[in-house]
């Protein structure tokens, strides 16, 4: 059946920079999958009657997608305000469609075993019996494993990925699909509403709270595969829920993409918290947009970390629609030799008295390169909204770069808007104190490190802030000197 | 759309005009001569700003007329008088043409110092103006303007000051323009040879309230150790499109402090590049608007450190009524070898009517780690408390909003320390305020 | 002769109409005279000050405030403070770029009648002679209002504007916190010299050390937004004695 083929650590990652690979290591491995339905490489009309063809799709699906494609090829590269490392995606010659043709699992002993492995190895279903209400374990094009705990689908709650959703809740589906997010954008949005497949579908009954966090991990496995899940959380009145994301690739030598769309809708008085921890390999380029819609006295907080990867962009906005309405970012960004973190915040407030804060740090380490954007909008005729941004970036050494730009429009005379961002260096006679007291320099700069991070990584649940911890200290060894 | 289209102009600033304008001058240096005809073709290549220029991001395009214009031949009967404070020496255009210019004092002149219109420096001291004319432009997205204003330049000034001559009273430059259509292209150059000190105060006004085009470009240098003073203040017409390129360079420990004020245009645009050549290198950025009625006053800032150990400090305040547009666009960049920098930031926006509109777009970009960096932007009303207080002692509640928006602007003034020349600026902001 | 008269007032937060936090106060002042109300935190004694002078956090509810007969409460803040009314602030704000001097002179132009001048020497000469009473150094009055004082400095410069500004009734909300003895007596006497038949004083304060430097002529208890006790200064020493909680059991009594 399936040889293992974990791949052996390089010579780059132990010598000429023993950073480069440690922290993928978690992921970075990988076992042969057979795969039933390949949609083959390259992007045209075809691949996307492919993927429609094998969902068993309604036609208002295939056309959607169909119209998106157009979109899609329509729109240039946004290069001119973006990197141009964009311009190295070379979208014929991906694969867009892979999948066993298999329907998720709901117990992992169902799971096949070269994929249950994956997951054992990334310690999913261990997760899961600790601290999950339920997971979605997505591997490649679709989900493998998908379960929720009964006591929480007792309560009405729908946890299920995209596909199952579109067949099997269309109504609720149709309503909200698209419309945080529409397929015109950006043009990474428009690619992943035409090859969109797997995501989650949350549905949280009014009044219900969800006690414990829903989980979705995305395991990129093949080669020039690209990943473009489509996640869809609708939180009705008064419910509240917490939806955690992970993801991991193994790394080859050419470059993955991952291009996921992301809509949340937060009825009155819901709340929505969305974690995400980001540790691609840092060869995906990972062009995600995710935003989320915010109904009066509702509340939606992005938790979002960024340490793997080779480009992202990643913008989490909040529009606060309703009076009252409140949006959070919560973003923490590590860029590390040949990583561009370009990751932000995007807040438009089109209600009354509705709130909205950022506070986002980035780590830029060798010859990485953070970058903030962010975007606070208050539109007139509305009153008494205010938005607090405070921007932190931390370089470790000398050849690091760190971008900042906020944009800011504020129309009226009752609103407050504050932005602040400082870029500083670790502090050198902490680090000589640190030393004193017998540390290694390296020791020394993760503590700094992890000091600097540290109000932000409280705001996640334990068990993802002792992992993200970890991941900074493997990130720092190495670094200095 | 209108984009990107070929340039539309008048007959009266087309080829024809240009070649006028050109003959007019024939007594210039041939290298001036040959700087403006290739602004000239470069004027006519470049695009009008698009929606997909970065640069010109929240700014109207559609507004961007620059057709109809001309330029004026007779200067105005009516000059305002604006250098109501103690100066070394002034000189007064009106309509383009030299009216006024008073001599240089005797002691100033033996010690080298000149301070000439730009036509008579170019004659005089052409090599002086050609070494430093446009040498680093600011190159903030206004490359078009800047080429219409080299191409038609006449009206402008040099002011240079040798090795290590101290002045302390101002010298004053004022541009006027009046009637109807008519255009401006003020070209100021200031030099400042190592240790010297000066400040130029530079008036941009309209006489009347006829609709004018103005694009004036500076060339402040500012030499190992030289400590240099520039204030822009404009009130041009409600009808004016203005456009105001600034390049400052400060070498070695240079100290440049530039104050530039908006107070007219209905379009006003205004772009200023700081570099900090060599260590020990300050800008001090600062500006000031009152943006009334449905103007749009549009600012673009670059702190470009190249050397270590370099400052710079900007602080921008807008304080916007009625349906006034502001947007401030504003970029830190530290190079890779500027260590040790020190940069800060700041943009102010004070928001007295509901329909006002402030963009604020403050940004960084640094790619050295041993730097001290921040920015700040703020966009708020006048805080409720102060104005109770100024209302528990009696003072009417126009009055006080007036007290707290002057009070909003005094951090700015502070920083000038010629007392006569920050209660004259004062003075003219004041006016803004009494229709 | 003048007169301040509350009438059976009621405040509450704008925010919160519903919990009055003054409920149903009666006091009048006369010009000449000199009241203290005293009364245990919280209980409505800034309340009332701030209601009086028009603050915008605060709404009447019911009730009135008559000023020579006229109810003041349809007047804006400036409107009551030209008509005569001072409120020494207990948290006076920073007003950075605004200079003592030029904030003073705005506020007595303001008193002023459209198109009259204030003569700018005999304004300096009364500024500095009220400054040097009440040991303010002249180099204050190109400060920012109150920006970088200390409690002390903030308290004198209150005094300073109410001797400038001459109000017939001036409310003093707790203007000895945060005093130490020194500075106490330098805001007493200049209190004090201001005392005569052109002045009405409310004093708010929580301390009975105060009086003793600036001695009223009628003492308030107040509790639970109401005046429970009235009195001659005698009653200030006899609740410094047995404290609030002796009004407290009184009440109780009742």
């Amino acid at each position: 059946m399936s040889d293992t083929t974990t791949l052996p650590p390089t010579d780059e990652t132990t010598d000429v920079n023993p950073v480069g690979g440690i922290d993928q290591a978690v992921g970075d491995f990988q076992y042969k999958v057979d795969y039933e339905f390949d949609a083959g490489t390259g992007l045209s009309e075809e691949t996307v009657r492919y993927i429609s063809s094998v969902k068993k799709e309604a036609p208002w699906i295939l056309e959607f997608r169909l119209k998106a494609l157009k979109t899609f090829l329509d729109k240039p590269m946004p290069t001119h305000w973006a990197t141009t490392d964009l311009n190295n995606i070379d979208f014929s010659k991906i694969r867009y469609y892979l999948s066993q043709g298999q329907k998720p699992k709901r117990t992992w002993d169902e799971v096949p075993d070269d994929i249950k492995k994956t997951f054992e190895r990334l310690g999913i279903p261990e997760q899961e019996r600790k601290f999950l209400a339920g997971v979605e374990a997505q591997f490649d094009s679709e989900a493998a494993y998908s379960n929720i705990k009964d006591i929480v689908s007792k309560q009405g709650v729908i946890f299920c990925n995209s596909t199952e959703a579109l067949r099997e809740h269309p109504e609720i589906f149709k309503k909200f699909f698209g419309k945080v997010i529409p397929t015109g954008d950006n043009k990474f949005s428009a690619l992943n509403s035409a090859v969109f497949s797997g995501g989650s579908f949350i549905y949280v009954p009014p009044g219900v709270k969800v006690a414990q966090p829903l989980q979705a991990y995305f395991r990129i496995n093949a080669e020039n595969f690209g990943q473009f899940e489509r996640t869809l959380i609708i939180a009705d009145e008064g419910s509240e829920v917490v939806y955690m994301e992970g993801c991991t690739a193994p790394k080859f030598s050419t470059s993955t993409l991952h291009s996921a769309v992301v809509e949340l809708v937060a009825l009155k008085g819901a709340k929505i918290q969305y974690i995400t921890v980001q540790n691609w390999a840092n060869n995906v380029f990972n062009l995600v947009t995710k935003r989320g819609v915010a109904h009066e006295d509702a509340e939606i907080k992005w938790i979002d970390c960024n340490i793997g990867s080779r480009l992202t962009m990643k913008y989490p906005g909040v529009v606060l629609k309703g009076k009252r309405a409140r949006g959070e970012v919560i973003s923490i960004a590590l860029a590390n030799d040949g990583q561009h973190q370009d990751t932000g915040a995007k807040m438009i407030h089109a209600a009354d008295d509705t709130t909205s804060v950022i506070v986002a740090k980035s780590i830029s380490v060798g010859q990485g390169r953070s970058t903030y954007r962010g975007q606070v909008h208050i539109p007139k005729h509305l009153k008494g909204c205010k938005n607090n941004t405070e921007c932190d970036a931390l370089l470790i050494n000398s050849n690091s770069r760190t971008d900042t730009y906020p944009a800011i429009t504020v129309r009226g005379d009752t609103h407050s808007v504050q932005h602040e961002a400082s870029v500083s260096k670790v502090n050198e006679e902490q680090i000589f104190y640190m030393q004193q007291r017998g540390l290694t320099e390296a020791q020394a700069m993760s503590l700094a490190v992890n000091g600097f991070v540290n109000d932000l990584v409280r705001q996640f649940p334990m068990e993802y802030s002792v992992e993200l911890k970890r991941l900074i200290d493997l990130e720092m060894e190495g670094s200095v000197g | 759309m209108s984009a990107s289209a070929a340039p539309t102009l008048t007959p009266s600033l087309d080829s024809v005009r240009f070649a006028t304008h050109l003959s007019q001058r024939s007594y210039l240096p041939a290298w001036w001569l040959e700087t403006k005809k290739a602004a000239w073709n470069q004027f006519n290549a470049l695009p009008m700003p698009s929606r997909t220029d970065e640069t010109w991001r929240f700014s109207s395009l559609s507004s961007l007329d620059i057709s109809g214009f001309e330029l004026p031949e007779d200067a105005s009967q009516h000059i305002p008088n604006l250098s109501d404070f103690p100066h070394a020496a002034e000189i007064i255009y009106s309509n383009r043409q030299l009216v006024a210019r008073s001599a240089v004092p005797a002691d100033l002149v033996a010690q080298g110092v000149i301070f000439a219109p730009l036509d008579e420096a170019l004659t005089k001291h052409g090599d002086l103006v050609k070494k430093y004319f446009q040498k680093l432009p600011a190159n903030l997205g206004s490359e078009k303007f800047v080429a219409l204003n080299t191409a038609f330049t006449g009206t402008g000034s040099l002011l240079y000051v040798p090795k290590g001559v101290e002045i302390t009273s101002p010298f004053v430059v004022q541009h006027t323009l009046s009637g109807a259509n008519k255009a401006a292209f003020p070209h100021t150059i200031v030099i400042l040879e190592d240790n010297a000190k000066a400040t130029l105060v530079e008036f941009f006004v309209s006489a009347d309230k006829s609709r004018h085009l103005a694009s004036g470009v500076n060339d402040l240098h500012a030499g190992p150790g030289a400590q240099l003073t520039y204030v822009g203040a404009q009130n041009w017409s409600a009808d004016t499109l203005a456009f105001q390129t600034n390049s400052i360079v400060a070498e070695r420990d240079a100290k440049v402090l530039s104050l530039n004020v908006h107070l007219g245009g209905r379009q006003a645009r205004h772009e200023s590049h700081s570099r900090l050549l060599g260590p020990g290198a300050h800008s001090e950025m600062l500006a000031l608007t009152v943006a009334t009625g449905d103007h749009e006053f549009d600012q673009r800032t670059l702190q470009t450190h190249v050397s270590p150990n370099t400052t710079s400090n900007l602080l921008y305040k807008n304080a916007l009524l009625d349906t006034a547009k502001t947007i401030f666009s504003g970029l830190i960049i530290v190079e890779p070898d500027a260590q040790k920098t020190d940069a800060y930031q700041k943009n102010r926006n004070l928001i007295l009517s509901d329909d006002a509109e402030a963009h604020s777009l403050p940004g960084l970009e640094i790619q050295a780690n041993d730097v001290r960096c921040s920015h700040g932007s703020t966009s708020s009303r006048i805080e409720p408390e102060q104005e109770f207080y100024l209302q528990a002692r009696g003072i009417k509640p126009e009055a006080a909003k007036q007290m707290l928006i002057f009070a909003f602007f005094e951090e700015v003034l502070n920083k000038l320390e010629n007392e006569a020349l920050h209660k004259s600026l004062s003075t003219l902001i004041e006016s803004k305020f009494k229709k | 002769m003048s007169s301040l008269e509350i009438r059976d007032l009621v405040v509450a937060l704008t925010a919160t109409p519903d919990k009055p936090i003054v409920k149903g106060l009666n006091l009048t002042i006369k010009t000449g005279e000199v009241h203290a109300i005293m009364g245990p935190n919280g209980t409505g004694k800034s309340t009332l000050s701030k209601a009086i002078a028009g603050h915008p956090d605060y709404q009447i509810i019911s009730g009135d405030v008559i000023l020579d007969g006229k109810s003041i409460l349809e007047m804006e803040p400036d409107e009551r403070a030209r008509a005569g009314l001072f409120l020494a602030f207990q948290y006076p704000s920073e007003i950075p770029g605004v200079s003592i001097a030029n904030f003073l002179r705005a506020a007595v132009q303001a008193r002023m009648a459209e198109g009259e001048e204030l003569d700018a020497t005999g304004y300096y000469k009364k500024l500095y002679g009220k400054m040097d009473m009440l040991k303010i150094d002249r180099k204050f009055t190109s400060r920012s209002v109150n920006e970088g004082f200390s409690g002390g400095e903030k308290k004198r410069c209150e005094i300073l504007q109410m001797a400038m500004l001459e109000p017939s009734f001036s409310l003093m909300d707790e203007t000895d916190s945060g005093l130490d003895i020194d500075a106490l007596k330098i805001v007493a006497e200049g209190v004090n010299a201001m005392r005569g038949d052109k002045l009405g004083v409310l004093l708010i304060t929580h301390y009975q050390r105060l009086l003793d430097y600036i001695v009223p002529d009628f003492v308030h208890v107040m509790y639970d937004g109401r005046i429970v006790k009235s009195g001659d200064k005698s009653l200030a020493l006899e609740l410094e004695a047995k404290g609030y909680d002796w009004v407290k059991t009184e009440l109780a009594a009742v």
